[in-house]
């Protein structure tokens, strides 16, 4: 943490009782000068914090690790608030200080920098160590990413091959920033057909939950998003809902579920306007209950009662129960992010079957998952998201690691976006 | 013995609220009995005058009615605004305008008081009260759902503008012979009373209780149903539970802010209205003895419930008017602010235990 | 919804218990008229570093009194508090009260209603702004009588009002300031007025007329400051005035804030309160002595014969008085080494104004001119009680056409008030 009012060699002498009584600037701008120019950082000591760029504010951060003598530097994402150049010179300043006798350790998500950076590597997931300390010689990205997304247990899906049908989700050109105002999405394209399962798959970070929230109306962007023939980009929730989207979202507390609310008033969250939960401005909370009833029956969502708040509910029961509130709307349209991460293994299998089972009702349905083999058990196509850009989609039966691995890591681009359309009458339409 | 203080696992039973809020008034009470001790005077004696003059009599309970009155309307407004986590206390500001604007009818005057129907034209000051305090209310309401200001400080600010507009019109404009107040307002646009039936039945008499105190009833009658029945209430309780997952649920959380200030504000301002045209019937300096803040506490201390706001209102206008009694003068407002800390700090005991340890018998079973 | 029900019934109990309370407080009162009531020590103890309900007590005769500030406000409503422990002291088996900090206009009916609920036979109310609400107080409780003081109506049965010629000893005093800013050698004076009203142009003209007796050079600049009662705005007027380069400022406000913020060698003359003329920057204090005049309205409501009367007493009542000139009073230190001729004639004055031969409407006997060149009065012509409580500017003022009071004596600098 950084104090914006104070200059760079202020906040490097912060919680250090070296100026004694009188505090001499000067000596000190020098002293962090000499340091930087060791280290091979740029810095002008003596200017604002405030003033720096987000890159420059990390060399600070930096700096005053290296002033108080430390020997190990622990980063997280370091890159992860950078413009690209100044990653590079990032890279160049952790190498200039590993080879004067520092340890560094850098965790990142991002393949190409682990392996332009690191001497030695350990692969984290789910917290356990799938790789420990192994150096990098030899070792391939693909290796690299199935030992990130690994396998997992293989559940025989029962998935029935199905001709998909017309366009439901067009993306054209769609392009975004994400909370940092840095591109996240870099003119993508996809589509995707009802009855179909679209998997998208990619390291976490390269603009998944962006494409997510450009989709559904969380987050503006340039571009086109074409639901049902129409053009639901930057278009507030409420539109997309209205046209049979629907979403389950990667924070099932912070945004799928209000935590204190009851069971009944967190299923209503989007047909609490439509008859017969309500009619004209009076919610039925009777009606209500009982569809929550209903639901918590079909949905086998395990609770006291449909009084129960929601913040008391399991993981696994309360993913049940966005899962109940979105698929009961009979959608066109799944967004579904993660929706398995952190589950029980039965919770598991039960939510990956719901889908399946949308998609025999032919629903469309968007997958975005961190884990390869849901996607290529699950997936008719897959789409690999890198840095922002759509690189390749695969044909779901196809699809095997070691491609999926290359494409994830930005060191192999597969066919494009959309194929050929059997049916243009989604097209046919927002033309018209 | 030791007592340990343990974070709550479960929920608290659904009495401790009541509990202890009714515990820390109770013990609200003993403190400021024993304060008063202290200084020399009988508690016992001091409360039971304090019961006496603000129960002891039905013209002492009108009394109390009408003080309660502006805190019901204020109190309820601020109770669906703390609903949707919007910290409108701006209530007094809004208090204001509503007074500001009903009186225009009569001083610009909008209407010639003394041909138009009464009923016309008190309708039209209760309109103007309402609409006065709902635009009051719709700047904070814009400013924080268009930039994201800080509500607290903008509506804490608009109280003062508030003051002050009205003291220009009060000192200057509308002055009655040089004081900072303007003619006493024409008897037909006094709100109706019970001293006004009086004439037929002198149990009336004196009875300063006007019509205010139904429109506040009615309120709360109608907040009840909008919070627990209405599609704009369950918006409002989405809103105020989880804002993130109000808008992935498609509601227009921007729109929803100005409209619950305007509400808020809406009926601070009818509250301005009622105690213009109902008790001071005239627009003077210091017409609100802080209604809007009081009116932040009582729905603080009635949990935001519409029912539970028009008791706590008769409690502490009770306490307004018994308090005043005491000489000299400022018990009340002891009693008050002790009241409001031990009911505040006795929120810690629903998010925490408070257990007797044994911690000799605890040993000898470790023994054991 | 379980949680509103239970609060519901909670506080059902809580009246109830309550009004458990209402029915037990009768037996608890003090023993009926058949044992004398000690009246004087029961507000004595009621009162005294103590804290009190204002109740009536049976086998007294119950006087109250509504305060607009705290009775120890060094001001007004302590000189007010003097009346009431004078009334308690001379007259016998009276019981008084009050009620304090009452706010004009919100709180004062209710206050006042109370009182008469609860059983007094006499009820002061001592601020302008109190008089609406004691008029329809007044109307419901015709058995008890209601004494508005400063204001003008009156019902002539059981609602009067009382008022004294604070005039004359405005005139005096500034007798006494004439004297000693021409001794000082700095002829600037200044008056905080409170607000704009007939009464505050009276005594500012009063003062005015009573610099012209001892310093015909000196002028009077004026500052209103919208208040009767607010210690900060009063110093900080004081303070400007002072800072503006005036040499003494008198006051038409509460405290004494004229003498506290007198630097040395400069003077205040302070207002109301017989003893708020403590400091040595103290020249005076014009001061209100209501105990006499409460005296005998009690005793005239007791004996059946007050009848709402409006009640405007001049010197010889013995109601008015100025620090340092009345029986038992030394002269404070500014006001001991002025001219012996000067201190002579505000004797004498004050001598004739306590045998009836000096009144208001000699203070106001021509001729007057006023700051604009114009005459007020010609020589040997005197104001009219109607026109001294009225601006003469508005249509529908009673004094129209008269010569009222909306103009300044021919020595003040300050416009008149808009």
């Amino acid at each position: 943490m950084l104090v914006p009012t104070m200059s760079v060699t202020e906040n490097i002498l912060i919680g250090l009782d070296k100026p004694k009584l009188a505090l001499n600037l000067k000596h000190y701008d020098e002293e962090v000068r000499h340091l930087a120019e060791q280290f091979g950082i740029r810095i002008d000591p003596s200017a604002k914090v405030w003033q720096l760029s987000v890159g420059e504010q990390q060399r600070v951060e930096i700096l005053k690790i290296l002033y108080r003598g430390a020997r190990i530097l622990v980063m997280d994402e370091p890159t992860a608030v950078l413009a690209p150049q100044e990653a590079d010179e990032l890279i160049a300043t952790l190498k200039g200080m590993a080879s004067q006798g520092k340890s560094i350790i850098f965790i990142s998500h991002k393949l190409n920098e682990v392996q332009e950076v690191a001497d030695r590597l350990t692969i984290l997931r789910r917290g356990k160590a799938t790789a420990e300390g192994i150096g990098l010689e030899g070792i391939t990205r693909e290796r690299l990413a199935s030992l990130m997304v690994g396998r997992e247990v293989i559940f025989n899906m029962h998935k029935v091959d199905r001709e998909p049908g017309e366009v439901v989700l067009q993306l054209e050109q769609v392009s975004a920033v994400n909370n940092k105002n840095l591109p996240a999405l870099k003119n993508v394209d996809l589509c995707l057909r009802a009855g179909e399962i679209l998997g998208i798959a990619g390291v976490a970070g390269n603009g998944q939950s962006e494409l997510v929230e450009v989709v559904t109306g969380l987050r503006e962007c340039e571009g086109k998003i074409w639901l049902d023939g129409k053009d639901i980009a930057n278009k507030p929730p409420q539109v997309s809902i209205g046209g049979g989207l629907a979403h389950i979202p990667e924070d099932r507390i912070g945004v799928g579920s209000a935590p204190n609310l009851s069971i009944t008033k967190n299923v209503i969250m989007k047909n609490f306007e439509s008859e017969p939960i309500s009619h004209r401005w009076q919610v039925n909370y009777t009606e209500a209950g009982r569809h929550a009833a209903e639901l918590k029956q079909k949905y086998d969502i395990l609770a006291p009662s449909v009084e129960t708040q929601a913040r008391k509910l399991s993981g696994g029961n309360l993913q049940k129960l966005i899962l109940a509130r979105e698929l009961s709307s009979a959608p066109h349209l799944i967004v579904a992010m993660q929706p398995t991460r952190g589950l029980d293994v039965g919770a598991i299998e039960a939510v990956q079957q719901l889908l399946l089972d949308q998609r025999e009702t032919g629903c469309a349905i968007l997958l975005v998952s961190e884990d390869l083999d849901e996607l290529m058990a699950l997936s008719d196509r897959i789409a690999v998201m890198y840095e922002g850009e759509v690189v390749g989609v695969v044909d779901g039966k196809e699809a095997d690691l070691n491609t999926l691995g290359l494409m994830m890591t930005g060191s192999m681009r597969g066919p494009g976006s959309c194929p050929p359309e059997p049916a243009a009458a989604g097209s046919q339409e927002r033309e018209g | 013995m030791r007592l340990q203080i343990v974070k709550r696992s479960e929920d608290p039973p659904k009495w401790l609220p009541i509990a202890t809020s009714l515990g820390a008034v109770v013990l609200a009470f003993v403190i400021s009995g024993g304060i008063l001790a202290a200084v020399g005077a009988d508690p016992l004696q001091i409360y039971r005058y304090f019961f006496r003059s603000a129960f002891g009599s039905w013209g002492a309970f009108s009394d109390v009615m009408v003080k309660a009155t502006p805190l019901i309307l204020i109190g309820l407004g601020c109770a669906l605004a703390f609903r949707m986590k919007l910290w409108n206390i701006g209530a007094e500001g809004q208090f204001y305008i509503g007074a500001f604007f009903s009186s225009m009818v009569v001083m610009v005057p909008l209407v010639d008081v003394n041909t138009t129907p009464p009923i016309v034209t008190i309708g039209l000051m209760m309109l103007l009260g309402i609409l006065g305090g709902a635009l009051y209310g719709f700047i904070p309401g814009l400013l924080k759902a268009k930039f994201g200001i800080n509500e607290i400080i903008t509506t804490l600010m608009l109280n003062y503008v508030a003051v002050f507009w009205n003291n220009y019109w009060i000192f200057g404009r509308w002055s009655d012979a040089g004081f900072q107040m303007t003619p006493t307002f024409p008897r037909r646009v006094w709100l109706p009373r019970l001293a006004d039936l009086a004439k037929q039945n002198p149990f009336f008499s004196g009875m300063t209780l006007h019509v205010g105190v139904i429109f506040g009833l009615i309120v709360a009658v109608v907040l009840w149903y909008i919070i627990n029945k209405s599609r704009w209430g369950y918006k409002i309780n989405l809103i105020g539970d989880n804002p993130k997952a109000a808008r992935y649920a498609g509601i227009d959380i921007a729109k929803n802010i100005i409209l619950v200030f305007m509400f808020s504000g809406a009926l601070a301002g009818l509250a301005g209205m009622t105690e213009v045209s109902g008790v001071v019937h005239r627009l003077q300096e210091r017409i609100s003895t802080s209604y809007g803040f009081s009116g932040v506490i009582v729905a603080w201390l009635a949990k935001l419930d519409p029912f539970a706001v028009v008791l706590v209102s008769i409690l502490f206008g009770a306490l307004l008017v018994a308090g005043r009694e005491i000489q000299p003068s400022g018990v009340s407002f002891l009693i008050q602010g002790t009241i409001l800390f031990l009911v505040i700090s006795s929120d810690v005991l629903m998010r925490y235990q408070i257990r007797l340890v044994n911690t000799k018998k605890a040993s000898v079973e470790e023994a054991a | 919804m379980k949680k509103t029900k239970l609060m519901l019934v909670i506080l059902l109990v809580f009246a109830l218990i309550l009004g458990a309370c209402q029915t037990t407080a009768p037996t608890a009162a003090p023993a009926g008229p058949a044992t004398p009531v000690d009246c004087k020590a029961q507000t004595e103890s009621e009162t005294v570093g103590n804290y009190q309900v204002p109740a009536p007590v049976e086998g007294c005769f119950n006087v109250a009194f509504v305060y607009v500030g705290p009775h120890d406000d060094g001001g007004w409503s302590q000189a007010h508090d003097v009346g009431r422990q004078w009334v308690q002291d001379k007259v016998k088996d009276v019981h008084t009260a009050y009620v304090e900090t009452v706010a004009e206009g919100v709180d004062a009916e209710q206050v006042t209603r109370s009182l008469a609920r609860k059983g007094f036979d006499v009820i002061f109310t001592t601020s302008f702004g109190f008089m609406d609400a004691t008029e329809a107080v007044a109307t419901e409780f015709p058995d008890i009588d209601f004494i508005h003081v400063s204001g003008y109506k009156h019902n002539g049965s059981n609602f009067g009002n009382l008022m004294g010629a604070m005039e004359n000893i405005k005139y005096l005093a500034g007798i006494l300031a004439g004297s000693r800013a021409k001794m000082d050698g700095n002829t600037r004076l200044g008056y905080m007025a409170t607000f704009p009203i007939p009464e505050e142009l009276r005594l500012g003209n009063a003062f005015a007329l009573g610099m012209q007796k001892t310093c015909p050079e000196c002028t009077l600049d004026v500052r209103f400051i919208n208040t009767w009662h607010d210690p900060i705005i009063e110093q900080e007027a004081a303070k400007s005035l002072f800072d503006s380069g005036v040499q003494v400022v008198m006051t038409g406000a509460d405290t004494p804030a004229p003498a506290i913020a007198a630097p040395e060698g400069k003077w205040g003359i302070t207002y109301d309160y017989i003893a708020n003329c403590t400091l040595p920057t103290c020249l005076t204090t014009m001061y209100w002595n209501w105990g006499p005049l409460y005296a005998q309205i009690v005793e005239e409501s007791r004996a059946g014969t007050y009848a709402g009367d409006a009640r405007y007493f001049d010197g010889d009542a013995g109601g008015l008085g100025l620090y340092g000139f009345m029986e038992g009073e030394e002269l404070m230190p500014g006001a001991k080494d002025l001219p012996e001729a000067d201190l002579q004639m505000v004797r004498d004055l004050v001598a004739k104004m306590l045998a009836g031969e000096f009144t208001r409407f000699d203070v106001f006997t021509g001729p007057i001119k006023d700051n604009q060149g114009n005459e007020v009065l010609p020589e040997g012509k005197s104001l009219t009680q109607v026109e001294l409580d009225c601006f003469a500017n508005a249509a529908d003022a009673p004094c129209a056409g008269l010569t009222g009071m909306y103009w300044w004596n021919e020595n003040v600098t300050a416009e008149l008030p808009k």
